[in-house]
């Protein structure tokens, strides 16, 4: 059972449940896009010193003491307009918990050692890790930057290498006073909850500052000019390749569930459901996969499942094509630009759109089997002021006709203007190929199908409508500087 | 004539039992389990999970069985090639089908097991049971899908190898082992891997020898009518055809000194440490495993002194952290740690000998080990929150001993363990020629 609640200045949702797990999902609505000019990465730092410091009461050692016994988790999630703290303990350790929990949020330490580490922890994050160890995960930041150039959600969510180092502590107890307020506050509870601790709760978040919410407003994204690619040029033994541009269309629009059965059926991920997986990979074997997106999507862990609370205003359109060999790669975006023309143009068939409404229906209801996520869900809707959202996409999606879709596809997708982030060893030789619309003939090591040696005819010399003056190659040491 | 049938489905089934809830066992649902003629195991599970169930096929055969020579990475290979279609459904068919159920289908392949699993709703449970024990019993794959899949594991080596974390462990295991198959990683060899497009004959080989019911165990949970999957079990698994391979594992020798191994990365990276020491195999009788697996909360956990030191106190690391793993043969205990700073790595190597020295001398309080029992118990509780979670939870005890109990005798044994335990294991394991000790640093440039 649900309950919303707006009798405060914030807003407090509950599922109450029989579980003996409770969860929490704290969510502020702030998010990078608030972040200080200049001093980029202040919300997930901020955010980064709560969940991994100490309270006024304990260190951020006798924290972790604490919680230890009980296994209690705390992490957080700090996007470009949300940042949300989630908790999780079992029934019989919830006064404890909640208590240090409340305190992380409400009295935070903020002592300078802690704030030391974790900012030290969120640069690493840049020099050590996103530029050099996943180059899959660095290839679709780097499309985000390209697509929302000059734009609120430009910067990554950690904000940039220069913009951390600036930050002192006291610009982060700043950054906390101004905006972890009521007014930006979302509370979330479910599990076997009583009604003292909610009225608890209550008491405890009704003590901080009023506040006032202020929106930013999100300009539109620059217009793309046929196709602009970015090379980032590093260490890595295989290509990989991120295709992308802004959509007009969020859960908030009756279009967008029309969407996710036109991008179930072009590139579900980690499925053999999409054209593109059973295209690059199922026929060819070029790479481990190929998969499509109408919004932000991060993988929950080892999940094949999106996590939620990273809700935004505006979304964008993405294909992600996983390494391949550097001497495939060239083909794989021909191949997948292709295909998206080929959608564009053709739209999908009634057995197609019945297919992928009947897989989006049933596998939608799988996305929110723990309560926390459902939870997060909740939370989701509230942001989209839409309705719950896995109960939406059923009761959208049943009353879908193959025309909704093919009219939403042409609506919102399109193939002559996107954007490409490319990261892989030989800039230059890929850009050269690229530039000069070579040949790109691919090997197999085995007999194949004489329908996909035809098929390929078509795809070794397609035009992909470059745009020169907006083929870059970048060293990846000069990505998220500032 | 229906007392006809359950009496014939009786008679299929061995070893029938149904264990009752028992609330001093950690595990706190009622498991059945029936085994039928041919050798497959069936477990289940009843929980509320309103319309869902989880079906997991646990294959006990991973990267551990490929002993010949050159042959590295089949077990993982198979996990690709199961996707690939059988005379009765193909791949497309297959796919189809899944997509239909609106199902999470996937698979994953270990050092010793590989586990094909789904999520799906309950009501498409004989549908399930139709296209996994098609697959389990009549996969059919042509050379040229099998060549082609083969790219795609290339692929998948490619994306993970990107990764130093992934190569320490790669090389970690070349080093510590010498004859033991846990020498190569479950992906395999690069070698092997750039060699499979050759190994088709061998793969057959590998189906034939390994994907038989006697050597697979299925378990279902959530929502579903017992007495229904009985019968379908029998439908769809009863006449799979039992195996008579056996695989002889060759032993890992005793490591008699220390080895060391530096390693250079030709990418921005912080410099990192990873220590490994040859630990025991996996038991829920004796309490070696289970030791190590308290010394990795005690020493090594987020609230250990160690990481309270290195991470917090003193900040020389990002993170620093030390366990084992649950196998079938003896594996490794490794110790990893992100140093901040190159000019610290042998101060940090210095404060981890230290705490080792001190898991083998001081005795841990009373108070602490309770604190890493409650902490055990609780982690465990807040996991089981979905079936699929408990599916693969239940899965992880029976491809390591067969028999789901394991996971209660190993919190059992939890509880027994002592100070003097922890001290006279970590004697026996964390020494130092039992020891590899891997170093990473960035390739300087010219």
């Amino acid at each position: 059972m649900t309950f919303i609640t707006n009798s405060n200045s914030y807003e407090l949702v509950i599922k109450k449940s029989e579980s003996p797990i409770i969860s929490f999902r704290i969510q502020f609505k702030i998010g990078s896009i608030n972040d200080w000019k200049k001093q980029e990465g202040i919300n997930a730092l901020t955010a980064s010193l709560i969940a991994q410091g100490g309270t006024k009461f304990l260190t951020y050692n006798e924290v972790v003491e604490k919680l230890y016994p009980w296994a209690g988790e705390i992490y957080f999630i700090a996007d470009k307009e949300l940042t949300t703290f989630i908790g999780s303990v079992h029934k019989d350790n919830l006064e404890g918990f909640y208590k240090i929990f409340s305190d992380l949020i409400l009295n935070p330490r903020f002592d300078e050692e802690d704030f030391a580490r974790v900012k030290d922890e969120n640069l690493n994050f840049f020099e050590n890790n996103l530029r050099s160890i996943n180059d899959e995960d660095l290839g679709k930041q780097v499309l985000q930057t390209m697509i929302y150039k000059n734009h609120p959600y430009e910067k990554h969510h950690f904000g940039t290498v220069e913009g951390i180092k600036s930050i002192i502590l006291d610009d982060v107890k700043k950054y906390y006073n101004e905006n972890y307020t009521q007014e930006n506050l979302v509370i979330g509870i479910t599990g076997n909850i009583s009604k003292e601790i909610i009225n608890e709760i209550d008491s405890d978040f009704k003590k901080i500052s009023l506040g006032k919410f202020q929106k930013t407003l999100l300009p539109k994204t620059e217009e793309i000019q046929d196709m602009e690619i970015t090379i980032v040029e590093k260490s890595a033994r295989a290509t990989a390749i991120s295709i992308g541009f802004p959509i007009s269309v969020t859960r908030s629009d009756k279009d967008f569930y029309a969407l996710m059965v036109a991008n179930s059926y072009f590139g579900e991920h980690r499925t053999f459901n999409g054209v593109l997986m059973n295209k690059i990979r199922g026929d060819r074997g070029i790479n481990y996969g190929d998969y499509s997106y109408i919004e932000n999507f991060i993988q929950d862990g080892g999940t094949r499942f999106f996590i939620p609370n990273v809700a935004r205003r505006q979304q964008f359109f993405s294909i992600w094509i996983r390494p391949t060999k550097p001497e495939d790669a060239h083909f794989s975006l021909r191949l997948a630009m292709k295909e998206l023309k080929s959608l564009c143009e053709s739209g999908i068939s009634k057995e197609e759109f019945e297919n992928a409404r009947d897989f989006v229906i049933n596998y939608s209801k799988l996305w929110a089997q723990t309560q926390s996520r459902s939870l997060g869900f909740e939370l989701d809707s509230k942001f989209y002021k839409a309705d719950y959202f896995i109960d939406k996409i059923e009761e959208e999606l049943k009353q879908l006709s193959v025309d909704d879709v093919n009219s939403a596809i042409r609506k919102y997708l399109q193939y002559q203007n996107v954007k490409v982030a490319i990261i892989c060893q030989n800039a230059n030789e890929l850009k050269e190929k690229i530039l000069t619309n070579a040949t790109s003939q691919i090997k197999y090591s085995t007999t194949v199908d004489e329908s996909i040696l035809r098929e390929d005819e078509s795809i070794i010399n397609y035009s992909l409508n470059i745009n020169k003056n907006k083929l870059n190659v970048l060293q990846v040491n000069q990505l998220f500087k500032k | 004539m229906f007392y006809i049938r359950i009496a014939f489905v009786i008679l299929f089934l061995l070893n029938l039992k149904t264990m009752s809830q028992n609330k001093s066992k950690i595990f706190p649902y009622k498991v059945n389990e029936f085994t039928l003629s041919n050798g497959l195991k069936v477990i289940s599970i009843p929980y509320d999970s309103k319309g869902i169930v989880a079906y997991y096929t646990v294959v006990r055969t991973g990267s551990r069985n490929e002993v010949e020579d050159g042959k590295s990475g089949f077990a993982h290979f198979f996990e690709h090639m199961m996707f690939r279609g059988t005379e009765k459904y193909s791949t497309k068919a297959y796919n189809e089908i899944v997509k239909k159920l609106g199902s999470d289908a996937n698979a994953f392949t270990t050092d010793d097991w590989t586990c094909y699993h789904l999520v799906a709703s309950s009501s498409a449970l004989e549908t399930i049971m139709d296209i996994e024990s098609d697959r389990f019993q009549n996969l059919k794959y042509s050379v040229e899908g099998f060549k082609t899949e083969s790219g795609a594991i290339l692929g998948e080596y490619n994306k993970s190898y990107s990764n130093p974390i992934m190569t320490m462990f790669e090389k970690m295991q070349e080093a510590a082992f010498t004859t033991h198959t846990y020498k190569h990683t479950t992906m395999g060899f690069l070698k092997d891997i750039q060699d499979m497009p050759n190994q088709y004959e061998y793969s057959l080989q590998f189906f034939d020898r390994y994907y038989r019911p006697e050597n697979c165990i299925v378990v279902v949970v959530g929502d579903f009518d017992q007495s229904k999957l009985e019968l379908l079990a029998n439908k769809y698994y009863g006449n799979w055809m039992r195996g008579n391979f056996n695989v002889e594992i060759p032993n890992e020798p005793q490591q008699t000194e220390p080895k060391f191994v530096d390693m250079k990365w030709n990418s921005k990276t912080l410099p990192m440490l990873m220590i490994g020491f040859h630990s025991p195999a996996f038991s829920d009788s004796e309490i070696d495993m289970p030791t190590m697996d308290l010394i990795s909360q005690l020493y090594f956990s987020e609230n250990s002194k160690l990481f309270q030191k290195l991470v917090i106190e003193e900040q020389l690391v990002e993170f620093v952290e030390g366990s084992g793993s649950d196998n079938r043969d003896p594996s490794m205990f490794i110790v990893l740690t992100r140093v901040k700073d190159k000019s610290n790595i042998e101060k940090v190597k210095e404060e981890i000998s230290k705490t080792i020295e001190e898991i083998k001398t001081n005795p841990v309080s009373k108070e602490e080990l309770e604190k890493v029992k409650s902490h055990l118990k609780y982690s465990f509780a807040m996991r089981m929150n979905t079936p699929d979670a408990i599916a693969n939870t239940l899965s992880h005890y029976l491809q390591l001993t067969g028999n789901y109990e394991s996971l209660n005798r190993v919190y059992e044994l939890y509880e027994k363990i002592t100070a003097d335990d922890i001290i006279r294991i970590a004697q026996k394991y964390l020494t130092l020629n039992n020891s590899t000790t891997l170093t990473l640093t960035e390739e300087e440039t010219k």
